[in-house]
């Protein structure tokens, strides 16, 4: 009775999970069925396999500069995913270890940044940039990323290094390591796996990012993926499946970061998860 | 000996300030500066396309009386609290729903977790996206399945409507936002003992009365805050809503944040624009002054 119950309630989320995640299943769908399939007044739920072709992908290699923009879109995450992560380690420590005026301004700091429009913070970054002719600089779109990144990071790292007993580097700084050494040696591999969890969100973030990308940079070549997304919108008729495969390939990084985030997630950072 | 003591403290103050250093730098350049930046423009009147020289326009209040008084600022207003709130009740409903079944024990539960929050990690301009071909007027699923179900008779061109624009918006939303109240709830959920649930089981409480008396308080503190965080977040949300309409039709899912970028990079305005961010933050600001009770446990 108790195993058929369990089997029932797994059939039960699996099927509700399969119509929530409908819309990526259909992404993936009209991404690999030829385009007559796909333009159809009564397209088929399930295709059939033999239909399968990944003439999409190519499409949208040959016909866009995909690979550009997602190596662009790597190198600005990258960037800015280890500028965040080193200021917020270093700022978490700080606030973890020691009493001092800042922490009082951390909190605020940390409710203003999840209040702060992107669509406003933008138009500073827009002016000075411009002011220093640093428009289509992927430092800058760096730079901008980070910015909202650190505070919720540090506030995350915060968290993971209380979670650490001080006595191991006051036991470390007895031996005669300083203290600086003491955090890179003793606290940095500790919390490995909470830097790794804040690392993936911040990927998660920068990959994400729009408005500052669509508005910093104005050169093609320069672009991220999301801003090349987009621009395949505007075009008089859309190639839906050359769009789906290039969704496809945006989406598939971040489905693997997720997946190993995931449990991070459930059990530490549950409240200010969400930019 | 209390000298010694004095200046270990003092070394070690100054050691604390000096990994504060870079995040202080960061947030007074990159969000203090700016956020100064934004109030001093929504003062400078008329509009130049010479950003350097913005700070030598005339001071004065004429982009506040212009905007506060345009009634497309408080269309605008009105559409952000539709979409705010269409956005967060269902997805709570959603996340609350999702919480409960996975607040169990069962077989491959992990991975289907993980499955039902992925959502959240799909850049807002890709779930914008999935949507607009999802809604597409002539070849969407949506519509071919509101046809074969009789629901409709002609194609609806969700985002070119400007009666169905807003809600084919706030769809997507939905279920970009939902992940989170799952989230944030099942780790609620896995607080309660389950020692409560076995009393209540023995006193033959009904599942509702379960539900009521056991399950609602043990969430209601995180439900609370949740709900303050992706309201904000659903306020101030831009890729959703530029990606799919740009704010259109007719500036029917025009937000105040998607008027304020229109202002700026549409028309140069960059005066008015601030002046709507301005007043965003304003609303966020008495929003969270409401709920300060919930967050105060959390900020500060």
């Amino acid at each position: 009775m108790k195993a058929r119950s369990t089997v029932g309630w797994t059939a039960l989320v699996a099927l509700l999970t399969a119509i929530l995640l409908f819309p990526l299943y259909w992404m993936v769908v009209t991404a690999l069925v030829p385009t007559a399939q796909v333009l159809s007044r009564e397209p088929a739920l399930i295709p059939a396999l033999s239909d399968v072709s990944v003439r999409a992908f190519v499409v949208a290699f040959t016909r866009k500069p995909l690979a550009t923009w997602l190596g662009n879109s790597l190198l600005v995450t990258l960037g800015a995913t280890m500028l965040s992560l080193v200021i917020a380690a270093l700022a978490g420590y700080s606030l973890s270890r020691f009493r001092t005026r800042a922490q009082e301004w951390t909190g605020l700091t940390l409710l203003f940044t999840k209040m702060l429009p992107g669509s406003l913070i933008v138009i500073p970054f827009f002016i000075m940039a411009s002011t220093f002719h640093l428009i289509d600089s992927l430092f800058v779109l760096m730079l901008a990323n980070a910015a909202v990144g650190v505070p919720f990071a540090t506030w995350l790292l915060k968290g993971f290094f209380d979670g650490i007993p001080r006595e191991l580097e006051q036991a470390a700084m007895i031996d005669g390591c300083g203290h600086l050494t003491a955090f890179a040696y003793i606290i940095v591999p500790l919390a490995r796996p909470g830097l790794a969890a804040c690392a993936i969100y911040l990927a998660i973030l920068t990959w994400s990012d729009f408005v500052f990308a669509r508005t910093l940079i104005n050169d093609q070549a320069r672009w991220t993926v999301t801003t090349g997304l987009v621009s395949f919108i505007g075009e008089h008729a859309i190639d839906w499946p050359a769009l789906m495969a290039a969704g496809v390939l945006t989406m598939v990084p971040m489905a693997v970061l997720f997946v190993l985030l995931e449990p991070f997630l459930v059990s530490g950072l549950t409240a200010g998860s969400q930019r | 000996m209390p000298r010694r003591a004095s200046t270990l403290a003092r070394r070690e103050r100054r050691f604390a300030y000096a990994l504060l250093m870079p995040a202080v730098v960061t947030v007074f350049a990159l969000i203090a500066w700016p956020m100064y930046l934004i109030v001093s423009i929504s003062f400078r009147e008329g509009k130049s396309l010479n950003f350097a020289a913005l700070g030598q326009r005339p001071f004065g209040l004429g982009n506040y009386a212009s905007v506060l008084t345009d009634s497309a600022t408080w269309h605008s207003a009105w559409v952000s609290f539709a979409y705010t709130f269409g956005t967060i009740v269902p997805a709570f409903g959603i996340g609350l729903g999702t919480a409960l079944l996975l607040n169990r024990v069962f077989p491959w539960r992990r991975w289907l977790r993980s499955l039902m929050l992925l959502p959240w990690a799909v850049p807002g301009v890709m779930v914008s996206i999935v949507f607009l071909w999802l809604f597409d007027a002539s070849f969407g699923v949506v519509n071919y399945a509101l046809r074969s179900l009789g629901l409709i008779a002609v194609d609806v061109a969700w985002y070119t409507n400007e009666s169905t624009a807003l809600i084919a918006v706030i769809v997507p939303t939905i279920w970009k936002a939902y992940p989170f109240f799952t989230l944030t709830l099942l780790a609620a959920l896995q607080s309660i003992p389950a020692d409560l649930y076995e009393a209540a089981g023995v006193d033959g409480a009904s599942a509702r009365q379960r539900f009521a008396n056991i399950t609602w308080p043990g969430i209601r503190g995180p439900a609370v805050l949740a709900l303050i965080l992706n309201g904000l977040w659903a306020f101030r949300e831009f890729d959703i809503i530029f990606a799919a309409t740009g704010g259109g039709p007719a500036k029917a899912t025009e937000t105040l944040g998607i008027r304020a970028y229109n202002e700026a990079f549409g028309y140069f305005y960059m005066g008015r624009a601030a002046v709507i961010g301005v007043l965003m933050l304003a609303i966020a600001f008495v929003f969270v002054l409401v709920a300060r009770r919930e967050l105060r446990k959390e900020f500060f």
